[in-house]
């Protein structure tokens, strides 16, 4: 009971700061940016000891609160912890100080109702993690639209109503797919069990004909694939990144992109399995080639946003390969690497967002020699690059290791057996971290070194607020580089229960 | 007839036409004040009753064969005079405390109320007049503007219309059943016999024309712009869902037999697609609204397509949501120099910046009609799709989605206009009146209960 209460109260936190917000008047912004960080700062500190008490070895769900709340379709509010979303809920919280202190000197419209909507944004992506009722979870995942649009809609760049109208539009068309796929999978279960259930774990058992997985996981793998993004539905991206304030950025690369990923972990594949087992090719092919193409897009940009936008699509992708793979190796690599890309993309959003807050243009061309102009800033910039590419010892390195381990480790056998297609795609994958390491460095180059310019002088290097930020983004890229083992061992059991339901076949005979 | 049947069952007609009276006496001495109290007094009494009759399950045929009032009459007729307050409380800033739009308001409520006890076609006329007429007037009580003449007329026609269709209908049920019984149409819903049919198709699109499904929705756009802003309030929440729970008493839970069925379900499509991809165009709010309204007309119907209980539980529920989110975005716009100008979405601008609260009730609303969770309206439209789905029509339903999809667009639009335009430097607007908040603060505390407890109050339904 203690426990569960403890999950509450970090998810319902934001809500009730968002409450208290409006008893702040507008004018005193401080009070309200304090306010807003302290509280992210104990839902932070509330989350860290959910997570120390998190037991590894047991399975199923840990905090768990489940109460009816649409009894006559058998919907329960039910929240809970498990090896899936254990590491995203931190990751969630550990970024809501970081945004907030991130947009103390970048926001000074509209102060009140933009931390409100962080407040609001917070709640619904924890939601989204922790649910464990489909209708609940689809609440949760719809809800995380509105203050995204608000977010990008009034404190964006200039093209700021076309990028967020796209982005709202993009993704409620997955939604509204997923909604009729939803309805129709509970529907379909109580016809064939005669109970009306939205829990995940009654949902796992559904044994649907083949042609039905495939249009259910069509509909469910279109709005996460559009969330992750996977290409070709990735074009809403880019726009939303580069009009975007630094916030929205940082909360849309660090946990809005690994919904998409983390739905089909939790949902799309384990739903259907023999569809997966169908679109298997198909997926890894769409991953591959979102490593590639997205590598190959960052290389040319001239927007530095743009250039972490694509190199958000490659190395999702991976997370998508690992996850496809079956392999136990390649699931966990999946996992670290989405927190890996939620560290290492908001750092360098972060990053971003302060130089452009001193010199005002992202044209990559605009700047040159920085390591002269601002060294803090430089060496921070440099780390948090290593860490993009996947250096050894840094949390990148980890997950893209692990990730392509898993997918050789997959495609060996299969090669053996005469099917050489997952092997290929596995080659094909490696190249992106080469295409990584290049396009990163080519960033780093003409960002840092060379001819120094910068389109506004003097410049001057980072404060004590800015420093304190990254140190934090930092020490956590090296934890999970040099001790990813404690946090692989909490998603352990998870990873083995995904593998085993995706492995599955629940329809007699179509056994891979 | 028994007397203790009458003065019991018709406790909440009795009320509205205590009302009436009253209001005209108040009116013919010449009072200025006093009319707004006294119909929020008798309409809330006529919800009390209803929902007290309706609670201890009480259940009598005052006029057998004409007029029946069981629980479930009691409860639609508790929910729709509830959700007139705020309607009453918001037209304080448009007619004051006095004049006739009061005494009509009532009228069409008894007209409501009469609806939803009719056991006869006889009644169910009776009722659908009483609940119409006083609404033609309405829209041309804002005669200031020239515009809401034409709105008014293009109504009244229309209106006639519909109930000529209707009669025809209910001609050609007498003529093959030599019945005037609701029972003579849920019996023809289920035969293929040519003349039930055309009759049951007659009625049908006469209740399409009252309720604006395409194609026969070419007046609301006009009506709701025209009138001022508590009857285009009062058009598009209480008068819809008038006609809609009489569709539903007069379906009642029956099955409907395929060509109906395919009546019921291509015209309230084509409605939800062409009233989201309409309203889109739209530069005038009110007008915008009447496209929405068209459109979620089509999901209203759409719930007809299920039968058994489920179809009286999804339309009432689905009622409650339109209704509270509709009347709270309107109880929340900011009175402008004069209607006309309030009615512009230009005028919408930077809404935010002058009046955060109403922006937000606004924005609230719109998400909420969008269908966008947490808010109610996705709860409702969930509803009524998973009885489609349940009723084996999954492509209807799957068009239907993706038709609701098209909606978003516009909603947005107004939400981006509130919040991320600037307005123009105009002089700043007064505030929403006080029973105008009052009136949205009702509408507020109803959308948080729906959206927080839908299960509980779906077991009420």
């Amino acid at each position: 009971m203690g426990d569960a209460f403890l999950l509450n109260v970090v998810l319902y936190l934001p809500v009730a700061g968002m409450i208290l917000l409006l008893a702040v008047p507008e004018s005193k912004a401080d009070t309200i940016r304090w306010f807003t960080f302290w509280v992210m700062v104990v839902q932070l500190a509330l989350t860290a000891v959910l997570y120390a008490h998190f037991d590894p070895a047991a399975p199923g769900l840990q905090f768990e609160t489940r109460a009816p709340w649409i009894p006559e379709w058998g919907v329960y509010y039910q929240i809970g912890v498990d090896g899936y979303n254990v590491l995203l809920v931190l990751l969630t919280a550990f970024l809501g100080p970081l945004v907030v202190a991130g947009a103390f000197t970048a926001i000074t419209k509209d102060v009140k109702l933009f931390y409100s909507m962080v407040f609001l944004i917070q709640f619904a992506m924890l939601g989204t993690f922790v649910a464990q009722d489909l209708f609940v979870f689809y609440i949760f995942w719809e809800t995380m639209l509105i203050p995204m649009f608000l977010l990008i809609g009034i404190w964006g760049g200039e093209r700021r109503i076309y990028a967020t109208l796209k982005f709202f539009l993009y993704t409620a068309f997955g939604s509204i797919l997923m909604l009729a796929a939803v309805i129709y999978l509970v529907y379909s279960l109580q016809v064939s069990t005669g109970i009306t259930t939205f829990a995940f774990a009654d949902l796992y058992q559904a044994r649907l004909p083949l042609p039905a997985q495939i249009v259910l996981l069509s509909a469910f793998g279109l709005s996460f694939a559009i969330k992750v993004p996977m290409v070709p539905l990735h074009t809403w991206l880019p726009d939303a990144h580069v009009e975007a304030p630094t916030a929205g950025s940082v909360i849309l690369a660090g946990v809005l992109l690994k919904m998409g990923t983390y739905g089909f972990m939790k949902l799309g594949f384990p739903l259907f399995p023999d569809a997966t087992h169908y679109f298997t090719p198909a997926i890894m092919t769409l991953a591959v080639i979102s490593i590639v193409y997205g590598a190959c897009l960052a290389l040319v940009q001239n927007d530095i946003k743009k250039i972490i936008a694509y190199s958000s699509i490659s190395h999702l992708g991976y997370v998508m390969l690992g996850l496809i793979s079956l392999d136990l190796i390649g699931i966990q690599g999946a996992i670290i690497q989405m927190v890996s890309h939620g560290l290492t993309a908001a750092g360098l959003f972060l990053m971003v967002g302060m130089i452009y807050e001193r010199c005002h243009t992202r044209e990559l061309a605009a700047y040159g020699g920085l390591a002269k102009l601002l060294p803090v800033y430089s060496v921070f910039f440099m780390i948090l690059t290593l860490a993009s590419i996947g250096l050894p010892t840094t949390s990148g390195f980890t997950g893209e290791f692990l990730v392509l381990l898993g997918a050789f480790t997959a495609a060996w056998p299969l090669h053996a057996a005469g099917d050489s297609y997952p092997l290929i795609m596995a080659a094909a994958a490696v190249t992106g971290v080469v295409l990584g390491a290049l396009y990163m460095l080519r960033f780093a180059q003409s960002f840092l070194f060379g001819v120094v310019k910068a389109p506004h002088l003097p410049l001057s290097d980072l404060d004590l607020r800015e420093k304190l930020i990254l140190a934090a983004i930092v020490a956590a890229v090296f934890a999970l580089g040099l001790f990813p083992d404690e946090p692989m061992r909490k998603t352990e059991v998870a990873a083995k229960q995904y593998q085993q339901l995706v492995r599955t076949a629940r329809l007699p005979g179509s056994a891979p | 007839m028994n007397g203790q049947a009458i003065l019991t069952a018709m406790l909440p007609e009795h009320m509205l036409l205590v009302g009436i009276v009253f209001l005209i006496i108040l009116e013919i001495g010449g009072s200025r004040r006093g009319a707004l109290a006294l119909s929020v007094l008798m309409v809330g009494m006529a919800a009390l009753f209803a929902l007290m009759l309706h609670v201890t399950g009480y259940s009598a045929a005052p006029f057998a064969g004409h007029f029946s009032a069981g629980p479930a009459s009691f409860l639609a007729k508790a929910v729709v005079l509830a959700l007139t307050l705020p309607v009453l409380l918001m037209a304080h800033d448009d007619f004051g405390d006095d004049g006739p739009f009061y005494p009509l308001l009532l009228s069409s409520l008894y007209g409501f109320c009469l609806l939803m006890s009719a056991d006869s076609f006889l009644t169910l006329f009776l009722g659908l007049e009483i609940m119409s007429i006083p609404v033609y007037v309405m829209v041309l009580l804002a005669f200031r503007r020239p515009e809401s003449v034409e709105a008014a007329l293009k109504y009244l026609v229309l209106g006639g219309a519909a109930t000529a269709m209707f009669l025809m209908g209910v001609s050609l049920l007498y003529g093959g059943k030599g019945s005037l019984a609701l029972s003579a149409f849920t019996a023809a819903l289920g035969t293929t016999d040519t003349m039930a049919t055309t009759a049951v198709v007659l009625v049908v699109v006469a209740f399409f024309l009252k309720a604006a499904i395409v194609p026969f929705h070419a007046w609301a756009p006009d009506a709701y712009e025209g009138a001022s802003i508590p009857v285009t309030a009062f058009m598009a929440t209480i008068i819809k869902a008038g006609v809609v729970l009489a569709a539903l008493r007069l379906f009642g839970t029956a099955p409907v037999s395929p060509l109906t069925l395919d009546l019921l379900a291509i015209l309230p499509l084509v409605s939800i697609v062409w009233g989201n991809l309409t309203a889109m165009r739209q530069t005038s709010f009110r007008r915008m609204i009447a496209y929405s309204s068209i459109a979620h007309a089509g999901y209203l119907f759409y719930a007809f397509l299920g039968a058994g209980p489920g179809r009286f539980q999804a339309v009432v529920f689905y009622l409650i949501a339109y209704a509270l989110m509709n009347l709270l975005a309107f109880a929340s716009i900011p009175p402008g120099k004069d209607d006309t100008a309030r009615d512009n979405l230009d005028a919408m601008k930077g809404l935010f910046h002058r009046h955060p609260y109403a922006a937000v009730m606004i924005g609230m609303a719109m998400l909420s009609l969008a269908g966008i969770p947490p808010f109610p309206g996705f709860v409702a439209k969930f509803l009524i799709f998973k009885n489609v789905m349940a009723a084996g029509f999954t492509t209807y339903a799957v068009l239907g989605l993706v038709g609701s999809y098209l909606g978003i667009y516009f909603y947005l639009r107004v939400i981006q206009y509130m919040f991320m335009s600037a307005g123009e430097a105009a002089a700043p607007e007064p505030a929403p009146g006080r029973l105008a908040v009052y009136a949205g603060l009702i509408c507020l505390v109803g959308t948080g209960v729906v959206a927080v407890l839908p299960g509980w109050v779906m077991s009420l339904l």
